[in-house]
């Protein structure tokens, strides 16, 4: 297994979030976690990049559990699209560029023409590179977010609602670039019957005694 | 020319000016008549006192009180710092900013009165106790300004510094845009007071020396130096402080430590 939660329990003070919570994610898996708002979608990718502690129970990343220097190692091998999008400040080909700047991360600059390519793709012209990230509309943001997942090229990617606010074009255009290496293991967060249908396996967090019965 | 001594006399006449600052303050109702007398109070006692107290200083002129008396100014710059930055006085922040107050007067001091005026002896109450004074003041400003911005900014950034994090950053690396802002805010007031002194404003210090008999440019060199000496040493405590307390503020997991807010 490359991601595994095991036995969790997390609240938020006093609500429950997760209650002994199993999750079994297999190399190259495409999982979709589906459920309530505040049900714990979202935490549960916030748990795995170690930003949440749980109460008990282990997280482990390729049969590691994740903290310490594993942690850091999981992070520089993910990908994370967060919710609110709240991923830069500046204008856009800063907010794009900045993550490459990181000298342990691994990850390579990307030439300007794949840049525009990808950002062409999901539907946005060159132009907005010019822009302040701030000034953007939430689906501009998602799509710049999707681009910068992308560009990463990393092994794991965490998406939270990754096709929320786009349209039918260039949720087509994200899930080929997104899917489009088979070893990647995808877990995401999404109601978008599209993006259901695109993935492995469905996890819906209302049921929970599926997850206690299945280990998923 | 000798200065004009003033008596303790003409010293409360001048006391009277204040009728005006409180009558307008009433007559708007801004509530801070009131805060204005405490303050005038404070001030007064606080200066009186600091005045006896350097006498001595000057009078003995010992090295290890004069750094007593040091140390003394930096610990009250300490918690003042923490008590006007909207952050609560833990552990986790008195002692790197205590430290970093130190460190940066310590070097300012060591490089202007050592190198720069070459005193026999850089801890000499008359150079050592006012310049520490000015540049603490300024350091003490800049502090509050450069840990609110940063800490505050990160507060209500998480998701944008747990996002840098989770694309391969170390917890430098995604901390780097929060400090350049911490900095900048920090750096701009000095920097603003710098661009116009001497045309909007007459320093306290050049206008202390010219009217205790130094001649004009002997007092603007001093004030250069002084300058030089505050830019310097708030950008270096405000450095230092932020790089100090980050070392106590994160839990192992890079995840900033919030019972630092006061709420």
């Amino acid at each position: 297994m490359l991601l595994q939660a095991k036995h969790i329990d997390f609240s938020y003070g006093d609500e429950a979030i997760f209650d002994d919570f199993n999750l079994a994610v297999e190399h190259g898996e495409r999982v979709v976690l589906k459920g309530e708002s505040g049900g714990g979608k979202s935490t549960l990718m916030r748990l795995l990049l170690g930003f949440e502690v749980p109460g008990s129970g282990t997280l482990e990343y390729d049969g590691t559990p994740l903290n310490g220097k594993h942690l850091r190692q999981f992070r520089r091998e993910c990908a994370w699209l967060p919710q609110d999008l709240n991923i830069g400040t500046g204008r856009v080909d800063e907010v794009i560029l900045f993550p490459f700047r990181f000298k342990q991360s691994g990850n390579s600059m990307p030439d300007e023409e794949k840049i525009l390519d990808i950002l062409s793709d999901l539907g946005l012209d060159a132009d907005i590179l010019e822009k302040e990230f701030t000034d953007l509309s939430t689906g501009q943001r998602q799509r710049v977010g999707i681009a910068l997942c992308i560009l990463l090229d990393k092994p794991v990617l965490l998406l939270d609602e990754p096709t929320s606010a786009l349209d039918e074009a260039s949720k087509e255009k994200a899930a080929g670039h997104l899917f489009s290496d088979p070893d990647r293991t995808v877990l995401s967060t999404s109601h978008d019957p599209f993006w259901l249908e695109r993935c492995d396996r469905i996890i819906d967090l209302d049921a929970e005694s599926e997850h206690k019965q299945n280990g998923s | 020319m000798e200065i004009i001594q003033l008596s303790w006399l003409q010293l409360a006449f001048g006391f009277i000016i204040l009728i005006i600052p409180a009558a307008i303050l009433w007559w708007f109702n801004t509530g801070l008549t009131g805060k204005m007398f405490v303050a005038t109070i404070r001030m007064t006692l606080q200066l009186l006192f600091v005045g006896y107290y350097l006498e001595y200083l000057f009078e003995y002129d010992n090295t290890w009180l004069n750094l007593a008396w040091i140390m003394v100014m930096v610990v009250v710059a300490d918690f003042a710092t923490i008590d006007r930055s909207d952050l609560k006085t833990t552990r986790s922040l008195v002692l790197p900013i205590f430290w970093a107050t130190f460190i940066g007067i310590v070097l300012i001091n060591l490089f202007f009165l050592e190198l720069v005026i070459q005193l026999p002896n850089f801890l000499e109450a008359q150079y050592a106790i006012p310049i520490t004074g000015m540049v603490l003041g300024n350091c003490l400003r800049s502090n509050v300004i450069g840990i609110n911005e940063f800490y505050y900014n990160l507060k209500e950034n998480n998701e944008r510094y747990q996002f840098y994090l989770a694309s391969g950053a170390t917890r430098s690396e995604a901390l780097y845009p929060f400090f350049q802002r911490a900095l900048q805010k920090s750096a701009n007031p000095t920097l603003a007071g710098m661009a116009t002194i001497g045309l909007v404003s007459l320093p306290g210090m050049m206008t202390g020396q010219i009217l205790s008999g130094s001649s004009p440019m002997t007092a603007i060199q001093y004030q250069i130096m002084i300058m030089l000496a505050i830019f310097s040493g708030t950008i270096l405590s405000v450095f230092l402080a932020i790089i100090f307390c980050n070392r106590t503020v994160f839990f192992d997991n890079d995840v900033l430590d919030k019972s630092i807010f006061k709420e």
